[in-house]
Order: structure tokens, then sequence, then C-alpha cells
């Protein structure tokens, strides 16, 4: 291609929620330089404010947060907080963006985030509410990235003073506005949005009755680090509501003034979610009651997780769209006034609290970004793009994920998220010959057999160890344990001048262990090992005491206390760090090969995206020819040529010289590790049996297109399937122009016992097929029976052409089915009208049944034996984290996409094909493929093959090998220690937690207490 | 020896939620007992019967296992079998004729730093009813006459 030219090997992603740090974090590990750039002062996004997520209702912060400290480490990634874009010129491969960051009046390289200034100046500086508890929106976020306060000039009235307390010396009294201009060969577009205020309108008491509140600030008010600290109690007299009522849509999906006419795709869920979690987390007996127009919970799983809300938990859901919402004055109490289908009477509740759902709404920023960045918006606000090409805008080289395409939720998120940054990355040219960039640390010394020289180093982190214990005294005391060679107060040590002194101090007295008394090693581990492997020292040799958050920040009130306790801990860490020794990270050469099994729109998309970045790929279908379940569709809701593009997309990887297309083909074994595999397929009509090495695999097997024998399907050919009906009215129009009725029924084989979730694309492939239909005949009468119509996003936008068209949109409940019957003047449908209350008989001359998909039970099955992968329930495979990492399964090495993974649409599985593409080329731009060290090793000679390794490990990882012992693939292991610590004959140990050495941390406790 | 009873206590967290929410507790500054001593481990998978009991051994007058919520265990189930294990260990205690109270398994989230310090509050308080650990007093009893 003619962008890659040697240029810029920079991508500049503009906006640090979840979605700009899954793509600045692909980028990097794919060895392309990034620039972080988020208007706020700390990156993390709206996620970050969330209590729970669900479909887990897990607090996924402590899954994020890595992600989070993971951004600011990187060395690839240069992160400029409190910075905006103003211009952008030049094209695809060379951009030059003008950027303009705010004085921040704090140098991030000194500030350690110790809080002196905020301690005495709370009103000057600011911080990620995480850690301030003032904060009335404080969430549980214990690592802001970066790890830094800034300065509210406007409020400072004394510069002087503020410098005074910052004992780093990190205030910047004259920092200014800084312009610059960023040479980068693409950039990827992840602002986000923000929520709806519905104070605008006038009806639901939103910013007037103290007990109406949003979505969010429901979330803050159960959160066990939100205002009330976790206690769920309504704002106006604090006491626990015992009725909560949710009202959904809330300024989406109307016509009305401040509406917005699209779906917010993932209100439905929270809210369901926030009822769930109230009565999981608080009480059992709270009320809790959904009024929803559609309940659309079509993701992965979700309908599951409705039903569990409902029959397990007792939410209660009611549909209609209250008009308004009434404040009893005495009481605060809130009456929600309500009419139903199926009662026509108008009906009054009265709840304590009422939670808001609102949707997103692009802020007037963003428009004005897009302005500057030239790209084309579309009618709502999100960026526009083209149906087959999901995260490109209409500016070559500028790229767009997350909610600033369209509204949607985070697993959604992160996976265009890894397609954005994978196209971005594609405009990079890199040369394969580039040596790997060495980080330069001098060789490591041999210290084995030495005897143990440990130095203690003590930091005070200005009054936060040093407000509560003398360190200096603690230095003294520490002197006297065995194998302490030096000890030393280092102020705070991981600033710059300490570091350097305490470098100077191991080389000088010839240290081969150190111990640290400072924070905590969930966040400077990584620095204080670096620091050791800049000495020649392994980083294993270091251990990290933590008597800042767990000692001096508790026991401010007893520094006695602290201080014996401090030095326990220090003790501990010593004869811990005795213990240790030096570690290998274990690494084998990457093979760089890709093997892509499924030739349909996902395999053959991340193919030829691999395949661009010059690596060699094995295409595996099984049919006779490429394309899969998305050949048999003729046109996209939106009006895109399926059949066009998917002729384009095979002839293009049918013609890749670095794609191998192998039709006709099986898997049949499977060996090897992560970054080495070796797979056996079958290949051919004569199975000619043939061995791939590659590093990578993406599973994109495709899921089947449902043909339950329901309503006459087989049966009578006037009773089609809408895929059926899509290609009948490309290929023969005339037949379907002389139809003057048609029926469609949705869910048919979904949302039932036998396959309990949403196929998600049946009520868009039912709207579009109905419009089309109407184009063909305006006067034909088109009958829709559905249970929700689930037009999420902009989809809605058809759904309500539809209804403008006249498609008439019928209810059914589960218990009370339609009824289809062939009579000799035509198929005549049964079915009960719940607002009409009575039965209606509808005569046909079609019926079209909305099956949508299934899971391909019998490859899946087959695929997750001989690769070990799981899968769920209903058979489709598993990714690793249903949030996080949706296109990376469990085995490291294995990517999914597509609808292997969950029904989705075409534009959809083109996404996930890319991010599956990009998610492995994270891996394949390495050279080594590092397997860590903290693994479980077995000594042969101790195992007597009981096989209880076998049975405990998470993850199936040990096997009896040839000679009779358990073996552990150090590639596999994930490092837990289930297994050594189950092991009857102490045959395992887990490296970097060794039994001897967290029995001498014992013995350090309890040495001079005896 | 008129002070009160300063119990040793032992807890092992696991580096995803218990010690997360330790420091969590740190940085709301949310004050628990100075008698609760954590090492870090992995997984609380991870730890051993063999850790619980040599630390009862080496004098300690209570041990908690701190680990992940239901469900939310970093290594699918690792925490899971640690109450398995925390039960075995207990019964076994109960077995010689030693207070089985003296050990336990608790779940927390990563967030959960209020529930961190209450925990340790309780648990130092409990461990304080029932006085110091008998073996511990044996083993001074020991070194005393030794000495004397």
């Amino acid at each position: 291609m003619n962008t890659r030219k040697a240029g810029s090997q920079t991508v500049l992603v503009i906006g640090g929620g979840v979605g700009g740090i899954r793509a600045a974090l692909d980028l990097a590990e794919s060895r392309h330089s990034v620039v972080l750039i988020d208007k706020s002062y700390a990156i993390g996004g709206l996620m970050t404010r969330l209590d729970r997520t669900f479909p887990t209702n897990n607090c996924d912060l402590c899954t994020v947060s890595p992600h989070l400290s993971e951004s600011g480490r990187q060395l690839r990634i240069d992160l400029k907080p409190m910075t905006v874009v103003e211009q952008v010129e030049g094209v695809a491969g060379d951009f030059n963006v003008t950027v303009k960051t705010m004085p921040r009046y704090i140098d991030l390289d000194k500030c350690t985030a110790c809080g002196e200034c905020a301690e005495k100046f709370p009103d000057w500086v600011r911080f990620t509410p995480g850690l301030d508890p003032r904060a009335p929106t404080c969430m549980r976020y214990p690592q802001a990235t970066p790890h830094a306060f800034s300065v509210d000039a406007n409020k400072v009235t004394d510069f002087d003073a503020l410098e005074g307390v910052c004992k780093v010396g990190a205030i910047v009294p004259d920092d200014r506005e800084k312009t610059e201009t960023l040479h980068v060969a693409a950039i990827v577009l992840a602002t986000g949005a923000e929520l709806f205020d519905p104070a605008v309108l006038d009806n639901f008491g939103a910013g007037k009755y103290p007990n109406v509140v949003t979505g969010l600030e429901y979330e803050r008010i159960m959160s066990a680090s939100g205002p009330t600290l976790g206690q769920l109690v309504r704002p106006s007299d604090g006491k626990r509501p015992a009725r909560v009522g949710w009202i959904q849509c809330v300024g989406s999906r109307g016509i009305n003034r401040a509406d917005v006419p699209y779906c917010s795709s993932v209100c439905c869920m929270y809210a369901l979610k926030e009822a769930v979690v109230t009565k999981e987390r608080f009480a059992e007996e709270i009320e809790t009651c959904i009024f929803y127009m559609d309940m659309r919970t079509f993701g992965k799983d979700y309908e599951r997780y409705l039903t569990r809300a409902v029959d397990e938990y007792g939410v209660r859901i009611v549909r209609c769209r209250p008009h308004s919402v009434v404040e009893e004055p005495e009481t605060g109490n809130l009456s929600i006034t309500f009419a139903t289908d199926d009662d026509a009477r108008h009906k009054t509740e009265v709840f304590d609290m009422v939670v808001l759902s609102t949707g997103f709404r692009i802020p007037e920023s963003s428009v004005a970004l897009a302005n500057r960045l030239g790209i084309d918006l579309n009618e709502h606000g999100f960026a526009q793009t083209s149906g087959f090409a999901p995260v490109a805008t209409s500016r070559p080289g500028i790229f767009v994920c997350g909610v600033s395409e369209s509204p949607k939720d985070i697993p959604e998120t992160m996976i265009q998220a890894s397609a954005a940054a994978a196209m971005a990355g594609a405009q990079i040219y890199l040369d394969e010959n580039e040596i790997e960039e060495e980080e330069f640390f001098p060789p490591e010394q041999d210290v084995s057999g030495m005897p143990p020289r440990v130095g203690v180093f003590v930091c005070d982190c200005g009054s936060n160890i040093g407000g509560v214990i003398t360190v200096s005294r603690l230095v003294e005391k520490v002197r006297s344990f065995p194998c302490v060679a030096y000890t030393e107060a280092v102020g705070y040590g991981c600033s710059k001048e300490s570091m350097n002194r305490m470098e100077a101090l191991i080389l000088e007295h010839g240290l081969n262990r150190v111990v640290i008394g400072g924070c905590s090693p969930r966040t400077h581990e990584t620095k204080f090992q670096d620091m050791l492997r800049r000495c020649g020292l392994n980083k294993y040799l270091v251990e990290i005491v933590n008597i800042r958050d767990q000692d001096t920040w508790v026991h401010m009130d007893r520094p006695e206390d602290a201080t014996h306790k401090a030095m326990k801990m220090l003790e501990m860490g010593v004869y811990g760090v005795c213990r240790a020794h030096p570690l290998v990270e274990h690494s084998l050469p990457m093979n760089k090969n890709v093997l892509v099994v499924g030739g349909g729109v996902a395999g053959m998309n991340a193919a030829l995206l691999l395949a661009g970045q010059g690596l060699r790929v094995y295409l595996v279908e099984r049919e006779s020819r490429l394309g899969g379940i998305a050949r048999n569709v003729r046109a996209t809701l939106e009006g895109d040529d399926v059949g066009r593009y998917m002729s384009d997309l095979t002839a293009k990887v049918q013609a890749h010289q670095k794609i191998q297309v192998l039709l006709q083909s099986i898997i049949v074994d499977h060996k090897g590790m992560p970054g080495r595999f070796t797979t056996g397929i079958q290949t051919g009509p004569r199975m000619h049996y043939m061995q791939i090495e590659h590093g990578v695999t993406i599973l994109a097997t495709g899921a089947l297109a449902h043909r339950p024998g329901q309503y006459l399907l087989g049966e009578d050919d006037r009773v089609l399937t809408q895929l059926d009906m899509d290609a009948k009215i490309e290929d023969d129009p005339e037949s379907v122009r002389g139809m003057d009725q048609v029926i469609m029924i949705q869910c048919v084989g979904s949302r039932e016992p036998r396959n309990p979730n949403c196929s998600r694309i049946c009520c868009q492939s039912a709207i579009k097929n109905a419009l089309r239909m109407k184009a063909l005949n305006p006067e034909m009468q088109i009958y829709i029976l559905n249970r929700d119509i689930r037009t999420y996003g902009f989809q809605e936008d058809y759904y309500r052409e539809a209804r403008k068209q006249g498609v008439q949109f019928i209810r059914y409940e589960p218990d009370r089915r339609p009824d289809v019957r062939a009579t000799e003047n035509g198929l005549v449908v049964d079915a009960y009208d719940d607002i009409l209350g009575c039965r209606l008989e509808i005569s046909a001359d079609a019926v079209v049944l909305s099956t949508g998909l299934i899971a391909d039970d019998e490859t899946t099955e087959e695929l997750s034996v001989l690769f070990h992968l799981p899968r769920s329930d209903d058979g489709y495979f598993l990714e690793d984290h249903v949030k996080l990492r949706p296109t990376d399964m469990s085995v490291r090495g294995f990517f999914l996409a597509g609808t292997a993974h969950a029904p989705k649409t075409i534009r959809e599985s083109i996404t996930q094909g890319q991010s599956a593409a990009g998610r492995a080329l994270t891996m394949l731009a390495k050279q080594w493929i590092n397997l860590g060290a903290a693994v479980a090793k077995v000594d042969g000679a101790k195992c007597s093959a009981c096989l209880i390794c076998v049975r405990a490990c998470p993850y199936n990882v040990p096997f009896i090998n040839a000679e009779g012992y358990s073996e552990i693939d150090p590639a596999k292991c994930h490092g837990c220690g289930i297994c050594a610590a189950d092991c009857p004959a102490r045959a395992i140990q887990l490296m970097q937690y060794e039994d001897d050495q967290i029995l001498a941390k014992l013995d350090g406790l309890f040495e001079r207490m005896n | 020896m008129t002070d009160i009873f300063e119990p040793e206590i032992v807890a092992f967290c696991c580096h995803y939620c218990a010690y997360t929410a330790a420091d969590m507790a740190g940085s709301k500054r949310i004050s628990y007992p100075p008698n609760v001593k954590i090492i870090r481990v992995p997984c609380t998978g991870k730890v051993d019967a063999i850790h619980i009991m040599k630390a009862l051994e080496k004098g300690a007058d209570g041990v908690y296992v701190a680990g992940c919520l239901e469900g939310d265990c970093h290594f699918k189930t690792g925490n899971l079998r640690a109450a398995q294990r925390v039960r075995r260990v207990k019964a076994l205690l109960e077995e010689i004729g030693f207070d089985s109270r003296r050990v336990e398994m608790i779940l927390m989230s990563a967030g959960m730093g209020e529930r961190f310090a209450q925990t340790a509050r309780e648990f130092t308080e409990k461990i304080r009813e029932l006085g110091p650990n008998p073996i511990r007093s044996a083993i001074q009893e020991q070194a005393r006459r030794a000495a004397g």
C-alpha cells in the first residue's frame, strides 16, 4: 500500500477511557509508538465510575486497573493528560497534529502522589476521586494514572505555600499551556460520550426531587467507596429505601424535546444489574421494579441474566413508559402513574426512590473535535463509518472505537478498540528486520551460592510514613537483623534522586538482596525491580514491604504500635528475601505464522489484516468454498450490498500471496505452546494430512442458521426464515411484490428453554426485510409478532421508519404463542393481542420466521477438546473475560472472532475479525515468548504421580509425562499455586512464593517473640 | 503481666482481592488493630495447610486466609479450594483439641477496604478473648525453664 512509506511510526489515540487504553496498549504491544491524550488529568473514563458491571456483577476495577497502570508504564506509550487536539493536517501515514496541553502545575516525574499538598490545601489540588474520601463521587480506584496530583490554579491563592509543603519540589508555579505538533501515521478516536442529564426534562423530577437519581448516581450510592460508604440510602433522609423503581429510555428512543431517537444499548442491562445488586447485596426484601418499553438484553448471555433477575431475584419488570414522577412533599416518596398494555386503566405506585436510566449523548466538544479532525458525523453526532469498514471514519487514517462510534457496552468497546488499533497499526510499515529494542540492563551477576547481603531502604514518603513513625529509629533497629548489610532512610524512595542513591549504595556495598520499606508492591514493585536490574541483580531479589498503606496509614493514632509493626513487617521482608533466588523468565522464539480456523466473514477479515502485515496465514475452511453464513445474506439493514462485498473479500483473500486457503479441511490434532503450536489438518477431497506450525490461532468457525421445526417450517413452503426471505426479495422480487399480507414471528427457537439466549440479529433482519418488502409493494400489510423489539443503537431509526410505513408490531407472550395453520386459502395465524385483549386471526401469503442463529455445537465441541478451550453452556466458545477480554481466549495464543463467540451482525463480525487480528499482532510482534517466572515447578524425584495436581489445576496444565511424574508446562502455567498447596508429597513449588520463603517470613515475624 | 493480651495474627491475603482491599483500607485511612500481619500470596489457593499449621506452631495466636468473593477469583476457583482447605485444617485442629476458631477463611473484594478493616478488628477481638495460643505459652514456658 502506498501509505506504508517510511515516515511516522506513531499512532495518536484520543481519549483515555477503557477503549482508548485498550487501543493504546494493543498498539504499544505490537511495537508501535503511541501518544495517548486525554482532556482530563487522569485516564480511566466512565468505567472507573461504575460500581459493579454486568453480567458477572463483579467489581471489575481490579481487572481494569492493572490495564490503567500498564498504560502508564508501557515504554511506547507517551501519556499526555490534560491535552486536546487543535488541528490535523496531512494524510494517512503522514499526519501533523497540533495538540495543546493545559498547565498542570505539577511535575509528573517528581510527584509521588504522597498527598501532602492535598492534606494542607485540599481545595487547591485535584486527584482522581478514588483516593479522595471527600469527593462526593469518589470511587474505588486506587491506581490513578498518572499517579500524580494536579493543581487547580484558579483556586490557589499562595503558590509559595503550596511549594513549601511539597517535599519533592514537584510544584511548577509558572507552568504554561504548551502547544506542540505530533507527526503521526494514524489516529484512533476514542472520546466516548456523556450521559444524558435528565434535569432538562420537567416530568421526572430529576434535579428537583432528591430521591430521583440517575443510573450512575445510584451506582455511586451502592458503591462500597461511594459517598455513603456502600450504604444503600436515599438522598432525602438517609433511610434505606424499601421500594426502588427504574424508568428506562429516559431521553432515549423519543421524539420529544430533549430526546434522542436512538437506543443507548446499555441501559436495560445496567438497570437489571442495579436491581439485582440491590437485592443481592442489600436486602432481598427491597422491592425493585423496572418500567421499560422493550427489554433489550441482546448481548452474549444477557437474556439469561434477565431470566435470573426476574425468576431468581424477583425483580419486577413492567412494560410501559411512565408519563411522570410526582413527589409527596411530606415523605419524599415518589409516585409513578402508568398504564400497561393489558390494562388501559391508569395505575399509580409509590416508590421510595426512582432511578432514571439515562443513555449516551455526544457532547458539543466531540462535535467540535470531529470538525477539527475533518471526519463526518452521522445525524446523531456519532462518527460516521461505513457498513463493511466498521472502525474507519470518513477520513483515511482516522479510526474510531467505543461510544464515539455508536452506543455500546464495555465488551463491544474492547472489541472495537482492538480492531481500531489493528487498522491504525496497518498504516505503519514496520521493518521485520528491525532489531527488537532491548531495554538496556547490564548483564545479571550470579548471586547463587553467595551469602545474602541485604540492603534495607525505608521511605518516609513525606509525612505518610515519616509523620507517624521515626524512620531513622526504625532503620537503626533493622540494622541488627540477620544478613542485613546496609540500611538507610531514603525519603521518597520512588523519586529519581533516591533511586540513583540506592543504586550507588547497592554497588558500593555489594548488596545482593534488597528490601524496600515503602508503599504497595501492587503499584511500585516493577519500579524497584527495574532498579535492581539496573544494578545487575535479578529482579526477583527485591521485596517490597508495604509499611505505608498497611501500617502508617491505618495506625496513625498509635505511632508506637505502628513502629513495632513496621519493624516486624521489615523483619518478615528480610527473612523472606534471604530465601529468594534469581528466577529466569523463560523464553522461546516466536513462530510468526497464523492459523485461522473458519473462512467466513470474520476469519477472512482477520486473515487479510494479518497477511497485510507480512505474516503467513493458513486459512482453514471445512466447506468447499469461502464465505460462511454471510454468503446467504443479500443486504444489510442499512442497505449495503452483502453479495458484492463477499465476492470482493473472497477474491482478495484468494489472491493474497501470504494466505494459503485450505478448503474442505478439518483440524485433527494439535500440540505445542502459545507462540509455537503444531496443528495437524486433513485437507481436500482426499483428506490429505499436513501439519502447520504457527504462533497463534484465530477461531472463527461461525454459528449455524437455526431451522427449528416449528410453525410448519419445512412442511409448507409459504413458511420461510428471514434468511430465505432475504434471498427471495433479491432473487424473486416479483413473487414478493405479489404478496398482500405477510406475518413475521420473532424469537422462533430463541429465548426459550432449549435455546435460552437472544439471537441478537433477528429483530433487525425482520425490520430490514419488512422495509424491503414495503419498497417492493407499499400496500403490503406486514405484521411482526414479537416479544420485544431489540433494535439497539441506530437500528432504532429503522424500527421507527417501519412503524411509520405502517408495519404492525404485535406483542405476544411466551405462554400465548401464535399458531400457524395451513388452509386451502392460504396460511392463517392466530395471535393474541395484549392491547386489544383478544385473539386475532390473520391470513397471510407468507409467514416469515425469525429463527436467528444457533451455536455450531458439534464443531465447537470438537475444537474445544482438541485445543483445550472452554465453551459456554449453549455451545459458543467462551472468551477469557466477558467484559475486558472478549476476543482473547483463556489459552494464550487463541483468539476468537465472529459468531463462534456469540450471534452478531456481519458488521460486528468484521469488527471482531479485525480485533482478533489486532490481539494476535500483540503476540506476533514479539520475537520471543516470555513465559514469566512465577510458575509451578515439579521435583520429579518427589512426585508419586498421584494425579492430585492434575485434578486441582484450574487450567488443566499438569500431566504425567513419559518418565512417570507430573510435568507442568511453564508456558501454560498461570502461577496460582493451587497445585503446590495441594501436592501431598510437597513435590511442587511455586517460584517466587516457595514454601521456605513463606515459612521464613513467619520465622521473621515470630523471631523475637518466643 | 497486667497488660492486655495483644495477639499476633497472620493474614494470608491474595494479591488480587484481600491484599488490594488492605491497601484500600490504607488509602481511605480506615484504622484496624496492628496485630494483623499480612503475607501476600498470588491466590489463596496457594495457602497450604502446612502454612497455617506452621504459623500456629511458631506462635501465631490466630490465622486467617482472606481471598476473593465467590466467583471473583482471578484463578477461577482458588478461593473455594482455600476455603475447603481451611475447613480441613479446622477439623484437624478440633481433633487434636486445639480451638479451631483461631483459624478462619474470609472473602472480600478488592474494593472492600472497610470490610478488610472490620474483619481485622473482629478477628483480633475474637482471638483476644480466646487468649494466647497454648503452643506459644508452652514454648515460652520451655524457654524460661531452659534459661532458668
